[in-house]
């Protein structure tokens, strides 16, 4: 069985009911922040998770590719269910905040007040434009097609120049030891981390690097198309989990 | 006894106490409290010890500091679970189909108080001491699976969390009509898919040991820990539930000023 909602109920509270409703909506917003601040944190410190930590992962082919393509499944799944469900424009923002507060909280205090990182070393990337694209992509079209191949797109094409001013110095060029390095690779060298050697940084692999000054682009226009992929399937990932089932025996 | 209907008309006669449906607000509340102080103490723990006596697993002084903690965790976890779980179970209501309509809604408060308090838990552990695994591991040299980090996340955050999830289960499941009458799909599977997060310790830790020492948080040996969370996304279906409910038993009682 499912449960439905009966459209004759439809209509405002007043009085207690209403001050009820609105005690819910409180104690909803406290569960949901802190939902989405693990959860989706999690899912993306473990997929994405070094490019987003480190300044010297944070490169041209790479991190613009693989950050929005992972940064868009929870806020697709959300959508789904704030928007579809309760007309909540707001699905993709929220996720994307809580993602934001629960890395600058554990950047600040794991990483720089623990174990003495710069805390410019591990800045996190932020989504929050594309995901107010998204949001009002979805609100003004009320299209899953739309939002997926527009929103999803611009999802993808606005994270490298949303995030230029924040990293943009750190790809400045510094010689060290008679060799051209970035400000962001100097950082890599100077502070060891045990976990994470040389040779595992992926970044600028491939004959893309010998398309000098077109890499970037060419990276946000493939993870555009990526995006607007992975937008629709998530959306009913989102779906299936907010199923409102009842089961008789697991 | 079914219900509690005395105890909610006692608390609605007095204008200065909580509303009849926020009656478990201040346990919620000190329940809040009492996990901010605990995972607050824990990571001021690691600060005053981890670099001075957890960084090699063979010194005398690790076991002293270290794996005594991890005994601790342990006992306070077996008492915990079988505390907490112990009294929902015992304590179920046996005449559910006798439940007053201003009860099931409270008691729909409380649940989602169970699970918010559940949510927090998956805060520290899947945000907080999570990426905080990475920073530690860039710093010590990985040479046993408790170091200064799981010791508290692996084998204290994660099992918490599982048993406040198992809580809120349990008490829809002997509280509430619908979830005693079928099993909640998005419930069952909010709580059990991230308790397949805790299982996968032991994959990480077999990837760690016998695949690379190397903390590359991408690598697939992660990736069980990614499909557990994914399942937190149930809690929609959860919402989706209360808000149905909650509509139909709203319809069933007057409204007061």
């Amino acid at each position: 069985m499912s449960a439905q909602i009966p459209i004759s109920t439809f209509k405002p509270y007043r009085g207690e009911k209403s001050r009820l409703a609105r005690a819910y909506d409180y104690l909803i917003l406290v569960l949901a922040l802190f939902l989405f601040i693990g959860s989706f944190h999690l899912h993306f410190a473990l997929t994405v998770g070094d490019w987003d930590f480190w300044v010297d992962w944070k490169d041209r082919q790479w991190w613009p590719l693989v950050t929005p393509l992972i940064g868009i499944t929870f806020p697709a799944a959300v959508q789904a269910v704030l928007w579809d469900k309760f007309r909540l424009p707001l699905g993709a923002t929220l996720c994307v905040a809580a993602l934001l507060i629960g890395t600058w909280v554990t950047r600040v205090f794991a990483y720089h007040y623990w174990n003495y990182f710069p805390i410019n070393m591990v800045l996190p990337a932020t989504m929050i434009p594309g995901a107010l694209v998204l949001d009002t992509l979805l609100m003004l079209t009320n299209s899953l097609t739309i939002t997926s191949i527009f929103g999803g797109g611009a999802f993808a094409l606005l994270f490298y120049p949303t995030n230029w001013p924040i990293f943009g110095m750190f790809h400045q060029p510094v010689e060290v030891a008679n060799s051209q390095l970035t400000v962001a690779d100097l950082f890599g060298f100077q502070y060891i981390r045990t976990g994470m050697p040389e040779y595992l940084r992926i970044i600028e692999r491939g004959t893309l690097r010998t398309y000098g000054q077109y890499a970037t682009p060419l990276s946000a226009f493939c993870s555009a198309l990526l995006c607007s992929l992975m937008y629709p399937l998530w959306w009913h990932i989102g779906k299936w989990f907010a199923s409102t089932r009842y089961l008789s025996k697991i | 006894m079914a219900t509690t209907t005395e105890h909610v008309s006692l608390s609605t006669e007095n204008p200065k106490s909580l509303p009849w449906y926020l009656i478990d607000l201040p346990k919620y509340l000190k329940g809040f409290g009492f996990l901010t102080i605990m995972y607050i103490s824990l990571r001021l723990y690691q600060g005053a010890f981890a670099i001075a006596h957890g960084l090699d697993s063979s010194e005398p002084a690790f076991e002293q500091y270290w794996m005594r903690l991890f005994y601790i965790e342990l006992a306070v976890i077996a008492a915990v679970a079988s505390g907490f779980w112990g009294y929902l179970w015992t304590t179920r209501d046996r005449n559910l189909d006798q439940l007053a309509p201003k009860e099931e809604i409270r008691r729909y408060f409380t649940l989602t108080m169970w699970i918010s308090i559940y949510t927090f838990a998956v805060y520290w552990a899947g945000s907080y001491f999570a990426e905080q695994d990475n920073s530690w591991h860039q710093v010590a040299i990985r040479d046993t699976p408790f170091t200064a980090n799981h010791i508290i996340e692996f084998y204290f955050n994660f099992p918490l969390y599982v048993i406040l999830g198992g809580c809120a289960w349990l008490y829809a499941r002997t509280r509430l009509p619908l979830y005693a009458k079928g099993i909640s799909l998005p419930l069952t599977l909010a709580v059990f898919g991230p308790f397949m997060i805790l299982v996968s310790v032991g994959f990480n830790e077999w990837g760690h040991t016998f695949w690379f020492r190397e903390e590359f948080f991408a690598a697939p040996i992660h990736w069980g820990f990614v499909i557990g969370v994914w399942f937190a996304l149930g809690v929609g279906g959860i919402l989706l539930q209360g808000v149905t409910r909650l509509i139909e038993l709203l319809d069933k009682i007057e409204d007061a000023k």
